[in-house]
């Protein structure tokens, strides 16, 4: 064991990676419980159509089934994060191809989905909403007819197959465009990307002797799992304990349920354990998308590259349930303008229904389609008005202490610096002076995205505690999804205490044990735990600085924490250790010290003199972040192929508590980025998923993206922030697909305004042109 | 679990009698098809007839003649390793090469792949691109058939039921023959959106051979001797190649899928075309 | 129902079988060996990838009951003694390691190339774990901690 000082800037593997590389690594799947039964469950065939009845007498007398559930089962219990409009099983209706309709428990898998093909269920198939702007016409089949009557936790504004319509305003629009010199307008849509999470949805269930249900599951959130189980089944919390094992990643698809509520309902009716853990086919097809989109916008600029107006019209498909599609919508809205000093801003936003599995969060929450656009826009007007569109964007880039769309103040910003460090990185200029010239029928080409979001969100909390050996119990209810939290919340917790991370028991997330916190998701442990575990970490040291004084007869301000756990009178050699601590403290005097800390994010709030936001369900979001990506493409113009050749991203973290990680996220978001910007398309045909496989829905490999991917980590430090860090998870995706376009447009004069680039759209582009 | 009584004869001869007694039996050799089916329910038979352990399965031969006999269980990491694929027959190689991904590679079989006949696999327009005969055996003993004859329609052969296929057999390579296999597909290892198999040979500067095979773009590798024929004689310019693809085209017959439209697939014909006949002709012209 | 024997990280091991299970149910289900992973069941995202004969494999594309003859090398068989392969510390060592889920796969594809391929360039790493899919990585640290694998002395993975 040795005494670190400088835990916050290590280049530390995850805690856990030995276990992930020699197999020991258990995620859902891998658990087993005593007398554990299989789950499998039943998808609509249709993706509209009430449910007329049900027949699964064949399933229950099926050998080795022992439960079939359908929603005649339940009495009606609505859940969702926003908007109460789903059910643990359809109900009366389906809304999409895959809802699930009816679960069997059985003793194995193979019984079970045996089973499945028994149950007899009688449909009267209604006309489906298909896409979007069929879902806006005025005879456009109703989705949720209960619409007006569901429970929503914030004024939203529906009606008809609109889920929510959303606004947001600052300065006059109309006078600015009015003066503007140059003016760009256009139409951009973007796809559905399925998560595609290598570890598909599962959920382990058991109950205990008292009734209590323990699940395991792949999840970004234990309080998520449990809230809603506790409303999908009408028990109350007291009764639901969440575990985490290892997760297999997330990306914002294992945010709200998926399986739990079903292998919960399962096990309390076979009171056996249940697992049910979902095809890859079953992951595509019942779980959850990213919103596709349809997005108007209009930004102009005068001569001198001042950008003075942006007006943007959002169309998010929201699928068949709202799941946290609001929040999507709302942070589209919020994310529009762009990292820029844009006074003149509007942006309006509608969601729908369609008969599609419901769209949801997803790396970005609505940015990456907005940011999509709005990158674009910036290239174009680069373009009229023949400034070098890196130096478009620094002189309209947003600076700290501007104020953001609604009147937050942004209190750390690297944006600039972003910007031109990838901009001598890449050879910028050298680069786009070789770009378009044709080499055998390719060409090359360069483009870049200036990127913003945020990090924050809602509540969360940390205890410390020192154990009887003196080492600490680190407890946040922190989900590590894969991103590496346990490591980073154990390096900020290393460094507050300076003892060496492995005198750190990082408590694996269980809502028995851990305390609140929203989840995994928004970029924001490392920002919102981080900070918990800063305050609660100062509070633990607080009570071992009391005793300590006490043993060494001195003041706490007299004080100060050595490393390896060791409490010292400044300037002299009189010390204590936590051991001895510890020991006073457990057996003698005091009590256990314990140190705690809890907050829901306290930025400021929207500003209502300045902007005008309707429909919105936030009052404030977070930190904001930034980041810039330049990519290089090759183009082959026989085919359309797109070849990214280099990267080089830059991205504005406060600090780096762990770097090793923050280039992880940075690289793994941004090929993730890659792959919604060139393959990665969710397919319907007449309501059903064409392609809701690995073989057909494509994910980048190896030899699809390039190894010369170049992380630049820019620190200017977040006051706010834990050692000044903000977060880093979500922004490596947003500028790909936006960098990758421009750097289309650079090579073969094309504009294309919807991803994915493949070759055929973009062959086709380069066809028209 | 489903109940798959397992097989393992040891000569042709024995794998060919149990197709014919054991009802519903069918072969696996590398099972990367096979056993993908098996798990997305696609198929259910009750015997599987495993054919990986017959020796002269396993074998690549050069014989005298200078003709390859590949057995159907050699597998495409061998086929790709294989330095007696020269000439012409380097287009078998070069599909090899591309089917999917190593652990695929290390295990599929040639066999497997011909007898599945996905048009958008590598090896059909390979083989008909080379010239090869595909060397069947049943009942009634062994026989051959030319490639071009043996894929009938998607994932249809001229296979009659109880029959197996046993080996291909490459021509022996000419003076002057090059061969060259060209994919294009979504992302690296997917199934080709369209492909081009191509054998050429060139004497004193002309073309005196070529075999054009389509991938991707119909039911079977899309195939037709007259747009060879418009090569002959000429340096494969321009014209000519394009002469050839709009036959080819003509004769395809591509599908909408979630790869690509049909129209993008007749649209790419004539460009892959140019492409893979120039390379292969500027090989040829290099050995001639 | 019938018993077989295969031989897995060097032990023979009885395995009951009715002959359409695959290799991985019967490591994971049977044998306990968790490492191999079920990401597609369709032989495609590469999780499930383990040594047979030395050679990267699809556990979940082959039958437990044709395996008999087989050379079976499942993640869990890397580490001696307790100690990682200098493959595996490679992994661990550059960041490679995110979510994990697809690491195993992932370390077997890189053991099975350097075993027949001592010093694959930059290029012949990323053919080699061409079929191996990562969403977490973007496969930049996957292919740096290979390197330093390779380029590290005493390398045998």
């Amino acid at each position: 064991m040795t005494a670190t000082t400088s835990a916050v800037g290590a280049r530390l593997p995850r805690l856990e990676a030995a276990g992930k590389i020699n197999g020991a690594a258990r995620y859902t799947d891998d658990l087993a419980r005593p007398f554990m039964l299989h789950g499998a469950i039943l998808g609509s065939p249709f993706p509209h159509a009430r449910i007329l009845s049900y027949d699964t007498s064949k399933a229950k007398e099926f050998p080795g089934v022992e439960a079939v559930i359908t929603a005649e089962d339940f009495p009606y219990l609505p859940l969702g994060a926003i908007v109460k409009d789903e059910t643990i099983l359809a109900r009366d209706k389906v809304r999409y191809v895959g809802e699930p309709v009816a679960a069997v428990a059985a003793v194995d898998r193979q019984t079970a989905l045996e089973a499945l093909k028994l149950i007899d269920i009688e449909y009267d198939e209604l006309p489906a909403v298909l896409d979007a702007e069929q879902a806006l016409a005025a005879d456009a089949p109703l989705i949720h007819e209960n619409l007006a009557s569901y429970f929503k936790i914030f004024d939203c504004r529906c009606g008809g197959n609109v889920l929510s319509e959303q606004s947001i305003a600052e300065g006059d629009v109309e006078a600015a465009f009015a003066t503007c010199d140059v003016i760009v307008e256009g139409e951009y849509r973007t796809q559905a990307q399925a998560h595609a999470y290598l570890e598909p949805c599962g959920a382990l269930a058991e109950v205990d002797d008292r009734d209590k249900i323990t699940i395991w599951s792949s999840h970004q959130s234990i309080n998520r799992v449990q809230a809603n189980v506790s409303e999908a089944l009408g028990i109350p919390m007291t009764q639901i304990r969440v575990i985490t094992p290892r997760v297999g990643g997330g990306f914002g698809g294992k945010m709200e349920a998926t399986v739990q509520p079903l292998a919960a309902a399962l096990a309390r009716k076979t009171k056996k354990p249940v697992k049910i853990v979902l095809s890859r086919e079953d992951d595509f097809a019942m779980m959850r998308t990213r919103h596709p989109t349809r997005v108007w916008m209009r930004t102009g600029a005068m001569r001198d590259g001042t950008i003075v107006a942006r007006e943007a019209k959002l169309l998010y498909d929201g699928g068949a349930y709202s799941d946290d599609s609001p929040g999507v919508l709302a942070f589209g809205l919020y994310m529009a303008r762009g990292p820029y000093r844009i006074p003149n801003f509007r942006a309006t936003g509608q969601l729908v229904y369609t008969n599609k599995l419901r769209s949801s969060g997803f790396r970005g929450f609505g940015n990456p389609q907005v940011t999509f656009a709005g990158e674009t826009q910036i290239d174009e007007l680069a373009e009229r008005l023949a400034i070098d569109p890196i130096e478009l964007r620094l002189r309209n880039a947003i600076r700290k202490g501007d104020k953001w769309v609604g009147g937050q103040t942004v209190t750390s910003c690297g944006l600039a610096e972003c910007l031109t460090r990838v901009r001598e990185r890449s050879d910028w200029h050298a680069r786009r002076n070789a770009a378009g010239r044709s080499i055998e029928g390719r060409r090359k080409g360069i483009g870049v995205t200036a990127l913003a979001h945020i990090c924050g969100v809602l509540g969360t909390s940390a205890i410390i505690r020192l154990a009887e050996d003196g080492s600490i119990v680190l407890n946040t209810g922190s989900v590590d999804i894969g991103q590496g939290a346990d490591t980073v919340l154990a390096q900020l917790c290393a460094e507050s205490l300076q003892v060496d991370v492995s005198r750190i028991n990082v408590v694996a997330p269980d809502t028995d044990a851990t305390p609140y916190n929203w989840g995994t998701g928004a970029s924001r442990v490392t920002y919102m735990a981080g900070r918990a575990v800063a305050g609660a970490a100062t509070a633990l040291k607080q009570k071992i600085f009391e005793h300590a004084a006490a043993m060494l007869e001195c003041s706490t301000q007299d004080l100060t924490l050595a490393p390896g756990g060791i409490v010292a009178v400044a300037g002299t050699d009189r010390k204590v250790s936590f051991f001895d601590v510890s020991l006073r403290s457990h057996y003698g005097v005091g009590g256990p010290p314990i140190g705690e800390h809890a907050f829901v994010y306290d930025g400021e709030p929207f500003d209502p003199k300045r902007s005008t936001m309707v429909g919105f369900p936030f009052s404030n979001l977070g930190v904001h972040m930034f980041g810039a990506q330049v990519v290089e493409v090759e183009v082959d113009e026989d085919t359309g192929k797109v070849t990214p050749l280099a990267a080089w991203l830059s991205h504005d973290v406060g600090r780096a508590i762990n770097p090793l990680a923050v280039e992880g996220q940075i690289q793994g978001g941004f090929v993730q980025g890659l792959g919604y910007a060139l393959c990665e398309e969710l397919v319907w045909d007449d309501g059903r998923l064409t392609n809701p496989t690995m073989m057909d829905y494509k994910i980048p490999g190896t030899l699809d993206v390039p190894l010369a991917i170049e992380t630049i980590i820019v620190e200017e430090p977040e006051p706010s922030g834990p050692f000044g860090a903000k977060g880093v998870g979500e922004p490596g995706i947003i500028g790909a697909a936006p960098s990758v376009a421009n750097a289309v447009a650079s090579a073969v004069g094309v504009r294309i305004h919807q991803i994915p680039l493949t070759p055929e759209r973009v062959f086709d582009a380069i066809a028209r042109s | 679990m489903p109940r798959i009584e397992l097989l393992r004869p040891t000569s042709v001869e024995d794998a060919v009698a149990l197709l014919a007694n054991r009802e519903g039996s069918r072969c696996i050799a590398g099972g990367q098809t096979m056993v993908a089916m098996l798990n997305a329910g696609l198929v259910e038979p009750p015997v599987l007839i495993a054919i990986s352990a017959i020796e002269e399965l396993g074998a690549i031969v050069e014989q005298d003649d200078g003709t390859i006999r590949i057995g159907a269980a050699v597998c495409h990491r061998d086929v790709a390793q294989f330095s007696g694929c020269t000439g012409a027959n380097a287009v078998i190689r070069e599909a090899a090469r591309v089917i999917a991904h190593p652990a695929i590679r290390n295990f599929g079989t040639i066999g497997g792949a011909l007898a599945h006949a996905d048009p958008a696999a590598d090896y059909p327009t390979a083989v008909v691109a080379a010239g090869a005969t595909i060397e069947i055996a049943g009942a009634n003993g062994r026989r051959t058939i030319p490639s071009e004859e043996f894929f009938l329609d998607y994932l249809t052969t001229a296979l009659e039921p109880g029959e197996m296929v046993t080996a291909l057999q490459l021509p022996a390579p000419e003076a002057g023959s090059s061969g060259h296999y060209l994919k294009f597909s979504r992302v690296d290892g997917d199934y080709a959106i369209a492909s081009v198999g191509v054998t050429l040979q060139a004497k004193d500067g002309r073309c005196t051979a070529a075999r054009l095979a389509i991938g991707g773009c119909g039911s079977t590798p899309v195939f037709d001797p007259s747009a060879n024929a418009l090569l002959l004689g000429s340096r494969c310019e321009e014209t000519a190649i394009a002469a050839a693809a709009e036959l080819l085209v003509s004769r395809a017959d591509p599908v909408d899928d979630v790869r690509a439209s049909a129209a993008y697939r007749r649209a790419l014909i004539p460009r892959l075309l140019r492409r893979a006949v120039r390379h292969a002709w500027s090989q040829a012209i290099g050995v001639q | 129902m019938s018993t077989i024997t295969i031989k897995v990280n060097g032990r023979p091991r009885k395995i009951a079988i009715e002959g359409g299970e695959t290799l991985l149910e019967v490591l994971r289900v049977q044998l306990g060996l968790t490492g191999a992973k079920r990401g597609c069941n369709q032989g495609v995202c590469g999780s499930c990838t383990v040594l047979i004969d030395g050679r990267a494999a699809r556990a979940c594309l082959h039958l437990a009951g044709l395996a008999e003859h087989a050379d079976i090398v499942t993640v869990e068989g890397l580490a001696s003694d307790g100690e990682l392969s200098p493959m595996q510390q490679a992994f661990v060592d550059a960041g490679a390691v995110q979510c994990g889920f697809c690491m195993p796969g992932m370390v077997i594809a890189a053991t099975a190339l350097v075993a027949e391929n001592p010093k694959p360039n930059d290029e012949e790493i990323r053919e080699g774990l061409a079929g191996n899919l990562c969403r977490c990585s973007g496969y930049v640290k996957v292919v740096e901690a290979i390197r330093q694998a390779v380029h590290s002395k005493g390398t045998a993975p």
